[in-house]
């Protein structure tokens, strides 16, 4: 059966795009059928980090308004032939989005694709509110960091009281991402640990990517950084992808590294 | 110089700020349903006596978690 499931995080520039982009190709990899879809109605970006930019011709509100056929507007990644994209609208904003017209382009979707992954907009707003409406688990993705923390316990909020599952009296999946994660400052104190952010959060770990500067130059090329297989983030987001295929592949904390004036200097004077 | 080692660490600090922020966040926070129970107890006082206003409040103490009903006739 098929599966929705929304990228969520509250506050932006966490990573978000980023963190669907390469669970999306991560999918892909493990040889399963999987869509992303842009709901950033106004601001594209997925199409940039999937390095597709120069392919899209239709959107998903033409797609919803009937103005374009799915297959039409549907984008088959370079990197893997299991990996489609559909595009946001850049010209359109938020408010044309109607439940109706989201629950038919998701049912359509279903029949396509095993896992239908959406990327949600920044922020709580009716845009947030209808990506996640009809979404069947969530992942939320924050950094150790405590507005993002904050910012993403009210997104869970609202994910808690207006997605259908919940109205229709069940509940919906959800799991954390922890981006841009810094074992170093993490040892010296410095950064919230993970097992600190699950106790304030509440919710169940998917992983924890480490922070990597890799990331960057990976979508300056258009290639999500799993692509790269020496990468500490591409490792995490392969292991990531993997489990929610539902592999038991294990958590991997990543670890501080040895050595150093801070690191001896701590180790005298702990 | 030992005062430096000594100073709380800032990811302590962190989380004790932040489960305080998230606590006061989530108890004033409104219930989803308060609109259409807003619109419900207009209903039903309706056929007694005439509603002005409905005021419906959240209000959580430790384990406890309440609402708070004032209606205000004409």
């Amino acid at each position: 059966m098929s599966k929705v499931i929304a990228v969520i995080s509250g506050k932006g520039g966490v990573g978000k795009t980023t963190t669907t982009a390469n669970i999306g190709l991560g999918i892909a990899m493990q040889m399963k059928q999987c869509v992303v879809v842009d709901f950033d109605i106004g601001q594209r970006n997925l199409d940039m980090i999937l390095g597709l930019e120069n392919r899209v011709v239709y959107d998903m509100v033409q797609v919803m308004d009937g103005e374009a056929a799915l297959d039409q507007a549907l984008i088959r990644s370079k990197a893997n032939r299991n990996l489609h994209f559909l595009p946001a609208s850049q010209t359109k904003d938020k408010s044309v989005l109607e439940s109706a017209k989201i629950k038919q382009l998701l049912d359509e979707l279903k029949k396509k694709f095993e896992y239908v992954i959406l990327d949600a907009p920044a922020g709580i707003e009716s845009g947030f509110e209808h990506t996640i409406e009809f979404a069947d688990s969530a992942i939320v993705v924050v950094n150790p960091e405590v507005s993002s923390i904050r910012d993403s316990d009210r997104a869970i909020g609202i994910l808690d009281s207006k997605s259908q599952l919940v109205k229709d009296g069940k509940e919906v999946e959800k799991k954390l991402i922890i981006n841009r994660f810094d074992p170093d400052m993490v040892e010296k104190g410095e950064m919230l640990d993970s097992d600190d952010i699950l106790e304030i959060l509440g919710i169940e770990l998917l992983g924890i990517v480490p922070e990597d500067k890799g990331v960057i130059d990976a979508s300056n090329q258009g290639q999500p950084i799993i692509m790269n297989e020496k990468s500490q983030a591409g490792k995490a987001y392969k292991r990531i992808s993997k489990r929610i295929c539902g592999n038991k592949t294990p958590i991997v904390k990543p670890k501080a590294s040895k050595g150093g004036i801070m690191g001896r200097l701590k180790g005298i004077f702990s | 110089m030992f005062g430096w080692f000594k100073r709380k660490k800032s990811a302590a600090t962190a989380k004790e700020r932040l489960q305080i922020a998230i606590m006061s966040d989530r108890a004033s926070s409104d219930y989803p349903f308060m609109e259409d129970l807003k619109r419900d107890i207009i209903e039903v006082i309706k056929k007694y006596k005439k509603v002005s206003n409905v005021e419906i409040k959240k209000a959580s103490e430790k384990d406890i978690n309440a609402i708070s009903i004032d209606v205000e006739l004409e």
